[in-house]
């Protein structure tokens, strides 16, 4: 609980400046806390007088933070291929591990891996932990988890890491809870700490409109689950060398209740926005599902996927995987067009850390303009024909 | 079928805006709302009830307002509502918030099945839905977006993956959490109103829900946010200038790199 020493308090009012959630406000010259307190303790650093302290803030028992030792990534394997953010953690992973002096290691749980293992070495990991089993072909929370959680306890590492996909962000929750670890979701920058080799975990939270950093001070493995996207993957090395263990999982940990009788991959469309780097997206604007064509050739013209907003996905000329936003997916492509959409808050909390961001919409008070790097004003019928055109033109010379 | 929900109460995106001047999050007059993933899981539940009997409990975990949102289940649909709010639950975590929620769900007694969103749009973290089910030592599938059969013991049902979905079963008792495309929630009936405006929901401490005090809160959160920021700004916007070939012309050298 945040005390405020009524004592010591002057009024001065730097904690409430200090507060991201407003939850602290002085009241007849002395700050009072109200319950949208997180206990982030900003105002603590803040306050000049020592007026506010935490208290009951170190969790009781503590685990023997010193044996648990190493990186571990969680490489995923689906369908008969690893997930691109596999290679990228483990490039983020062995700059931990260096820091820290330790190794890196890559956990590989699927069927049918082929020669995934000696990539993952290829691409930094010192170890692969590979759990190849045929009961392992489709993806279950129960089965992936028990083996990974197992597996964690036999080996303490230090953090694990893990990407931010389906997949992840579905089974990475059960095995932190099982193992009473913290777990920080969607983590955009990794660091270590200097004076502690803790793991700093920084996230953005609240659609994207703040950025908090989180730390498990007293309690192993430090656990995050990382976006797709954010962190560099190592150029594959041939001549790097590392070491492949095979483990065989538990039986009982194979026994699942939630069974999968199908797993269905998307042909049509490349439904993995999070996945690609360029994305064009489509709104209301475009009228009509055959309007909304446009924004696919416009993708196709530059191996782009194809993304919408609400009012599209509501309107039924693409599906649900492509809605971007709150509560749709949150992307961060390299490259984001937005076409015909005006950039309503919820629209925007999904795509705002895009590393570029065009957009065109004939209304130039349009609030997307706001978080565009350029812009066209226009109508779109006339644009969009008009830059297909072109950018094949430039790509064919 | 007994159902319970889980519901948080989460700011409204519209009014949650980065004050520019002082790079702290406005929230002054900011309205409250139900989390929109929870309201297709409470649609979801309402459903089922209707189509196999039983009953739909809507549980949330927060301060003394957050019976807003139990009210506002109730119109919609459910039938009753337990909140568990007491300070000692301050800056609980997703495993403390787990620990606390699972808790409350053994007050509350048997169960078929626990729905909830997919995340909350304050925290966005997902997490809670799965640690519940671990808490309570039950299955879960994530990201429902179709039910497409259910009996009173078992469910089959469409969860989304980034490259398409997987066809599950799973028998009850069950932890589901939910996407929008699931179904469309419906607005309140003027009935659902009265009833709302009669009910009266449980309100329980960490006390009645023989919570162990170093397992709720910030003591029983094994993350800790040590720093809260403003994300790095966004460069100075451009809007194009010249007529509309010209415009293209730039935007293309613009992108170059990209194509
Ligand atoms: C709880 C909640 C959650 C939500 N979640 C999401 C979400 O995840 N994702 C999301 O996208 N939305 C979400 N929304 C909806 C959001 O508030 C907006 O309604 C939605 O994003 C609007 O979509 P749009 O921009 O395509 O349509 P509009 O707002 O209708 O915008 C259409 C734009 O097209 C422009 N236009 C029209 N014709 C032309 C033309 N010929 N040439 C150029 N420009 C043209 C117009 O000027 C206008 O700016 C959510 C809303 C709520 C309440
Ligand atoms: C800036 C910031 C960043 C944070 N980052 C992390 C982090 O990385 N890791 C972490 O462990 N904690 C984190 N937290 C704490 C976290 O927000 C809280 O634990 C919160 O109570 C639950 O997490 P959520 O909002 O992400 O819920 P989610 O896990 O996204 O919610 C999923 C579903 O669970 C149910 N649910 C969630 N909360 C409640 C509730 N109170 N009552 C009833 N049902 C509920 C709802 O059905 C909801 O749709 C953070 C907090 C802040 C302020």
């Amino acid at each position: 609980m945040l005390i405020v020493d009524s004592e010591l308090c002057i009024g001065c009012g730097v904690c409430e400046d200090n507060c991201a959630f407003g939850a602290i406000e002085v009241v007849d010259g002395c700050a009072v806390v109200s319950d949208a307190c997180t206990l982030c303790g900003s105002c603590v650093d803040s306050c000049e007088v020592e007026a506010l302290k935490i208290e009951g803030g170190e969790k009781s028992v503590q685990v023997d933070l010193d044996s648990w030792k190493g990186v571990w990534v969680y490489c995923e394997f689906r369908a008969g291929a690893l997930a691109p953010v596999s290679l990228e953690l483990l490039g983020a992973g062995r700059k931990l591990a260096d820091a820290r002096g330790v190794p890196l290691s890559a956990v590989l749980i699927g069927a049918d891996t082929g020669e995934s293992a000696e990539k993952l070495i290829g691409h930094g990991a010192d170890t692969v932990y590979r759990i190849d089993n045929q009961a392992l072909t489709y993806f279950t929370d129960e089965s992936y988890g028990a083996v990974l959680t197992d597996l964690i306890k036999a080996h303490k590492p230090e953090i694990v890491l893990a990407g931010a996909t389906a997949i992840g962000r579905s089974f990475i929750p059960g095995v932190a809870n099982s193992l009473g670890a913290g777990l920080t979701a969607d983590c955009t920058q990794l660091d270590i700490r200097a004076d502690d080799g803790a793991l700093l975990q920084t996230r953005p939270a609240f659609g994207g409109n703040i950025m908090a950093t989180i730390v498990c001070p007293s309690s192993r493995p430090q656990m995050s689950t990382v976006r797709p996207k954010v962190m560099q993957a190592l150029d594959f090395d041939e001549a790097r060398q590392g070491e492949i263990v095979d483990v065989a999982p538990d039986p009982a940990s194979l026994q699942t209740k939630v069974r999968v009788l199908e797993s269905v991959i998307s042909e049509q469309d490349n439904v993995n926005i999070q996945e690609s780097d360029i994305l064009v997206a489509g709104g209301r604007g475009l009228d009509s599902e055959k309007g909304f064509k446009l924004i696919r050739e416009l993708a196709a013209s530059m191996d782009g996927a194809v993304a919408a907003s609400r009012a599209v996905v509501d309107a039924g000329w693409i599906g649900y995987p492509h809605q971007v936003g709150q509560t749709g997916k949150t992307v961060a492509p390299k490259l984001y067009i937005a076409c015909g959409i005006s950039g309503a808050i919820q629209h925007v909390a999904g795509m705002q850390s895009s590393e570029t961001i065009v957009a065109i919409n004939r209304d130039e008070d349009a609030p997307i303009f706001d978080v565009a790097d350029f812009g066209i004003v226009g109508d779109m019928f006339e644009i969009l024909p008009l830059l297909i055109s072109k950018i094949e033109g430039k790509r064919g010379s | 079928m007994k159902i319970i929900v889980c519901i948080k109460q989460v700011p409204d995106a519209k009014d949650v805006r980065l004050d520019p001047e002082t790079n702290t999050l406005a929230r002054e007059g900011v309205q409250s709302i139900m989390n929109p993933y929870d309201q297709h899981a409470l649609e979801e539940a309402v459903r089922l009830k209707e189509q196999l009997g039983g009953e739909v409990t809507v549980l949330s975990m927060g301060p003394p307002q957050a019976v807003d949102v139990l009210r506002q289940a109730i119109s919609c649909g459910a039938d009753h509502g337990v909140l568990v709010s007491d300070r000692a639950f301050a800056g609980a975590d997703t495993w403390a918030t787990s620990y606390t929620l699972a808790k409350a769900v053994h007050k509350i007694g048997d169960f078929d099945l626990i729905l909830c969103g997919k995340q909350a749009i304050d925290g966005d973290t997902a997490q809670v839905g799965p640690g519940l089910a671990i808490q309570l030592d039950i299955p879960f599938v994530t990201c429902v977006q179709k039910v497409r059969e259910a009996s009173g013991t078992e469910l089959v049902m469409e969860r989304m993956m980034d490259d398409g979905y997987d066809v599950v079963a799973v028998s009850c008792p069950a932890l589901l959490t939910v996407v929008k495309d699931l179904n469309e929630p419906r607005v309140p009936s003027l009935k659902g109103k009265m009833k709302a405006k009669k009910a009266e929901f449980k309100i329980l401490s960490a006390e009645d829900i023989g919570a162990d005090s170093s397992c709720i809160g910030l003591p029983g959160s094994p993350t800790q946010v040590v720093d809260v920021f403003p994300p790095p700004p966004r460069g100075e916007r451009a809007i194009l200038t010249g007529s509309i070939e010209e415009q293209i012309e730039q935007l293309v050298e613009k992108l170059a790199v990209y194509l």
